[in-house]
């Protein structure tokens, strides 16, 4: 019996990993849209404040609104379109509108095998917006990528 | 004279010693083998699927009964789709290294292995995404990515087992673990497979390899699976109870 120990053994364990071992198929956790996020700042205080009404859209494409008079909008998400260099968006702050364009280059970034492929932006330095509520705007972080961390700020 | 007489004397007597030495150790006849063989589950699955090939072959040659020196070849061509996107892999890779038997000689008679087996591994391969898509505020955006070329080198630990079944045709498999330690890969498009290496990319990578091998004996060796012995230490009394002692003091009055 001892003799054959080797061969059982293998035969056994053998079996046990072709049953334990199988493909499995994920599925995607992980967010796959790279936007901008935008903090919205008092300009006075200096501290993070959300406006009392925020609407948000592309420009030209008033019926797809991204925020529509919305409340404690912190941060604000802008996504961008990855076929054009550039994308417009109009911004209502407090009922005064502003418009705001990010310049930018896209690249294709491999999420994961599960999630696949999204758009990765480089903002450019310019920033360009009207200052009806807006102040300032100031660009902490040009890479807009699916990890949520602040890129802008919007002083108004 | 005489001095020469007695230093071929004492020769002859520690030559005489020196064989009666190795004669109490127990030894055994080890077969040393060259294996040929190639992994099965890669085929099996290219057949039912009819989808991904990945085949992969080995040569091994014994070193010792301990040791073996093993280099691993193989291609793979490798399809995957996703709901947004096609990717296609095809490559060569060659993983060379050493497998360490932890079985002693006497059970594992060249015939049974249970160990495990360090590789070091490089793989070349071809990648493109022909398409993918991603919905969007502004629509749905369709793109490819170009073909493009890659090495990465990797490290692999794969302990398992292995039987011969039949007379010089052994079974057996191996979990691998696989350390990527150099890839030419672009950081935002990372190698979804990687030929040789496996699933994903990342730094780590693990699997299972069913094998087949068909063994060659080429020469046997005489390994010692039991030495002799050394002579116990007569006993002197200085670390003997109070008994003892009184005893060794009595014997020796």
């Amino acid at each position: 019996m001892r003799k054959h120990f080797p061969r059982n053994l293998c035969i056994i364990l053998s079996a046990l990993f072709l049953i334990l071992y199988s493909c499995t198929t994920g599925s995607c956790y992980e967010e796959t849209d790279a936007l901008v996020k935008a903090s919205f700042y008092n300009y006075k205080t200096q501290k993070l404040q959300a406006p009392d009404s925020v609407t948000i859209y592309g420009l030209n494409m008033e019926n797809s609104k991204l925020y529509n008079k919305a409340k404690g909008v912190q941060p604000a998400l802008f996504p961008l379109n990855a076929a054009t260099l550039s994308s417009k968006f109009i911004i209502k702050i407090n009922g005064k509108t502003d418009t705001i364009e990010f310049r930018y280059n896209s690249y294709p970034h491999l999420v994961s095998k599960e999630c696949g492929i999204s758009f990765y932006h480089n903002l450019d330095t310019d920033r360009i917006f009207t200052r009806h509520a807006i102040i300032n705007i100031y660009i902490g972080n040009r890479n807009i990528s699916t990890v949520n961390e602040e890129n802008i700020r919007i002083f108004y | 004279m005489r001095r020469i007489y007695a230093f071929f004397i004492s020769l002859q007597f520690f030559l005489i010693l020196s064989l009666s030495h190795v004669q109490a150790q127990d030894t055994i006849l080890f077969p040393l083998k060259i294996k040929v063989g190639f992994e099965v589950s890669g085929p099996v699955i290219y057949l039912i699927e009819k989808n991904n090939l990945i085949a992969e072959g080995f040569i091994s040659a014994d070193i010792n009964e301990k040791y073996a020196a093993v280099l691993n070849a193989g291609y793979a061509d490798y399809n995957y789709s996703q709901y947004n996107y096609e990717y296609l892999t095809n490559g060569i890779f060659i993983r060379a290294g050493v497998d360490i038997n932890l079985l002693q000689p006497k059970k594992s008679q060249g015939k049974y292995w249970v160990g495990t087996g360090f590789r070091y591994g490089v793989s070349h391969f071809s990648s493109e995404v022909p398409v993918f898509g991603q919905d969007t505020y502004y629509g749905t955006i369709k793109s490819s990515i170009a073909p493009r070329t890659d090495w990465v080198h990797f490290l692999e630990f794969s302990p398992g087992v292995r039987a011969e079944v039949f007379k010089n045709l052994s079974i057996g498999w191996t979990v691998s673990l696989k350390m990527l330690i150099y890839s030419t890969t672009s950081k935002d498009l990372r190698p979804i497979y990687v030929p040789g290496f496996g699933n994903s990319g990342k730094l780590l990578s693990a699997g299972m390899s069913y094998f087949i091998s068909f063994n060659i004996p080429y020469k046997k060796i005489r390994v010692i699976t039991r030495k002799e012995e050394p002579e116990e230490p007569e006993d002197t009394g200085n670390t003997g109870t109070s008994g003892n002692r009184q005893q060794t003091s009595g014997i020796r009055q």
